[in-house]
């Protein structure tokens, strides 16, 4: 039975990586090929991964051994438990029809083919981080990831956000994987192996040291870009929008939820206390920052930090297993959010200035149901999906008495209402603020058909499916504060919940101004100024260009005087000189006499060295 | 012969060979020097016959036949050489040739 579904996982994890090698080698001029052969593969997948969900009771394990150095052993292999079950399903299903998605999205884009071969590589990457049973084998997915997702940023590479942006993302994810490497490192000195099982079973002495959690949530800060390095994620929306949403929404930033919820044993409680901290924090900033956005993508972006913050926060209080829910609903609604994005973007010719848009929900009825359902997710409306495992993560703070957390989170539950309620009025409702919003058309069939499936079908019943779905040793834990939220009215997150809503409402009437205008921008300039102000961007800037530039230019300028100048130059140029004007001097007088003295020195020394040896 | 009598003959060997080594660094006349070189080629040639007779083998005796007939040939073309040096630069003091000096 393991063995059989080890195979299954083989077909899940290669496919993707046969359709890119074939995409690389002979489909590049052959887009729409190309294109369907991704697709094709991205689906299999997902049909294996279902019957994967719902058939495996054990975990699914293999294992091969790839070197051994000394007592280390170094290998690929495995480890499908039932988080792992769950991720694999969202990542191909979610990532399938965001494939079918892009057909219809890319239709007219000359570099169809190197575009599904990213696509297809980057399902690669994830999977192989999915199933990775050990630290090692995550590592070299997680890098190729980053690198999927830098050479799908830089889709538009002849525009120089575009390459911008991809450099920012491969960059600031570098400073997170250095920390992971370190991890690695540390991890392999002190008990000698890097199998996540075996790691589970040592449970050492006096706890798992501080310093070996931290370096391996320097990844996850990275990659799931967590505060202080989450600058990157607004800017990778210079990326076709269907990448945004696979890549940038749903499934490679939660890779780093995913990791932390699979070495959730070693972390050191205290640094919990600090991740749940700053995800509640970046959730509430996040989720205010949205605000201030007019690039629809962007505002997004910001939902997503949100949200991202959000599973942190879940993880640093302590439950692995919710943040994982809310990764999987998530995944599901922003999936449709920015697909319903990258709809009307389509529809009205590439515009992506939301105050330019507007009256839509006439014009694109079907991308409009989508996207307001998939927000009324987002919104929490009770028994919609992020209901489950949003307010879950609220009540499961205020349960566990973190005041600090459990506010923030609230803030950041009304704020995703109000930036909710401010696109839906700005895209969809009122007049069109311009005449490409004006001559908006509805998208092709291959880009509504995964808006229906993944929009009305996952975003309203998704909770009541995950429920059926995800194994009940992991929904246990899950199901004590949903049963509290369902059926007590009194729950605090269900007050905090209801709030937000109402608030929403209100904002829906709050923007209901003229066409083109932001009724925030208009009211409260200061504040929206604050809030669209990138203030990290700004330190950084200012720490590279005023820091790390004058001791790059000193050490710089040592390199040239002592290494460059004395150790090379001087030694190079010195030593043959010195050598040529001795033997000038003492060997090459010209006199044959001296010549034939000092052979016959020469040859008593070699024959003395004979002799006495 | 008798081992005993390999010894003299060495020593006399290497006190040829040894004299016209000096010969060479001290001489400065090129026709000295020369003359000095040839001395300690019959050197090595006496040590030559010295082990081919201890040996109770001809090789060496034999050798020595075509050393002799060589250096003969050798000792024409050198003098040919120092001749023609004279005659070009109106010296053979060694001294006085040092055009290889850098």
């Amino acid at each position: 039975m393991s063995s059989d579904l080890s195979s299954l996982v083989h077909w899940i994890l290669f496919l993707p990586l046969g359709a890119a090698a074939l995409q690389a080698l002979l489909l590049r001029r052959q887009g729409a090929i190309a294109s369907w052969l991704s697709v094709g593969a991205a689906f299999i997948g997902a049909g294996l991964a279902l019957r994967i969900l719902l058939t495996s009771e054990a975990d699914v394990r293999w294992h091969a051994e790839i070197a051994r150095l000394g007592d280390i052993s170094l290998g690929v292999g495995y480890l499908v438990d039932a988080h792992a079950r769950l991720m694999l399903f969202v990542v191909t299903f979610v990532g399938a029809l965001i494939h079918l998605f892009s057909v219809g999205y890319m239709a007219d884009d000359d570099a169809r083919g190197r575009f599904f071969a990213g696509l297809s590589v980057f399902m690669f990457s994830i999977l192989g981080i999915v199933v990775a049973d050990n630290l090692l084998m995550t590592f070299v997915f997680w890098e190729l990831v980053g690198f999927s997702s830098y050479m799908l940023i830089a889709h538009y590479f002849d525009r120089d956000y575009a390459a911008a942006a991809s450099r920012k993302a491969f960059v600031v994810n570098r400073v997170g994987d250095l920390g992971f490497i370190l991890g690695l490192a540390f991890c392999l000195s002190r008990f000698g192996t890097l199998q996540f099982e075996e790691l589970r079973a040592l449970s050492p002495a006096g706890g798992w040291p501080f310093a070996l959690g931290a370096l391996l949530a320097c990844g996850f800060i990275g990659k799931s870009a967590q505060f202080p390095l989450h600058v990157w994620l607004t800017d990778a929306m210079a990326g076709p929008t269907p990448v945004s949403a696979l890549i940038h929404a749903a499934t490679m930033v939660v890779a780093g939820v995913y990791f932390m919820a699979r070495i959730f044993f070693l972390i050191d409680p205290s640094l919990l206390q600090i991740v749940a901290v700053s995800g509640a924090g970046m959730a509430a900033l996040g989720g205010l920052c949205a605000l201030a956005q007019t690039d629809i993508k962007k505002s997004l972006a910001y939902s997503t930090l949100a949200h991202l913050g959000i599973m942190a926060c879940a993880l640093g209080l302590g439950r692995p297993e919710l943040a994982l829910l809310h990764m999987a609903m998530h995944a599901f609604f922003k999936a449709t959010l920015f697909l319903g994005a990258g709809s009307v973007i389509h529809g009205c010719h590439h515009e992506q200035d939301m105050l330019r848009m507007g009256g839509l929900l006439r014009r694109m009825p079907v991308t409009a149901a989508a996207f307001i359902a998939a927000s009324l997710s987002n919104c929490a409306v009770p028994f919609l999906a992020g209901w489950y495992s949003k307010d879950a993560i609220i009540e499961a703070a205020f349960r566990s008495g973190r005041a600090a957390e459990a506010a923030l989170l609230s803030v950041a539950a009304v704020a995703t209402c109000l930036y909710s309620a401010r696109m839906i009025r700005l895209v969809f409702l009122g007049a069109p603020a311009s005449e490409e919003a004006s001559h908006a058309h509805e998208s092709p069939w291959t880009m509504s058909l995964p808006l229906i499936v993944l929009g009305l079908g996952y975003s309203l019943f998704g909770g009541l499916l995950a429920a059926a779905m995800i194994p009940a040793s992991s929904l246990a834990s899950v199901a004590e504060p949903l049963r509290a939220m369902a059926f007590h009215a009194t729950a605090p997150a269900t007050l905090v919940g209801l709030a937000a809503l109402a608030l929403g409402a209100f904002a829906l009437k709050f923007y209901a101004v003229e066409p083109g205008r932001d009724a925030l921008r208009d009211r409260l300039p200061g504040l929206y100024a604050a809030l669209e102000r990138r203030w990290m961007d700004g330190l950084y800037r200012w720490y590279v260009d005023s820091v790390q530039r004058r001791v790059a230019e000193l050490i710089a300028f040592l390199d040239l005087l002592l290494v460059n100048g004395l150790a090379v130059r001087w030694v190079a140029a010195g030593v043959p000189a010195l050598l040529g004007f001795l033997a000038g001097r003492v060997f090459h007088g010209g006199q044959t006499r001296a010549y034939a003295a000092w052979t016959a020195a020469g040859v008593i020394f070699i024959a003395w060295i004979l002799i006495t040896r | 012969m008798e081992n005993t009598a390999l010894a003299p003959h060495l020593i006399l060997a290497g006190l040829l060979f040894a004299l016209g080594l000096a010969g060479v660094l001290v001489r400065r006349n090129l026709l000295v020097v020369y003359m000095c070189l040839e001395l300690m080629l019959a050197a090595a040639t006496l040590a030559l016959v010295a082990f081919s007779r201890f040996n109770r083998t001809m090789d060496g005796a034999v050798l020595v036949f075509f050393v002799i007939t060589v250096a003969a040939a050798e000792v024409a073309v050198g003098l040919a050489l120092i001749v023609a040096l004279y005659r070009r630069r109106g010296t053979v003091s060694s001294e006085r040739l040092d055009v290889l000096r850098p």
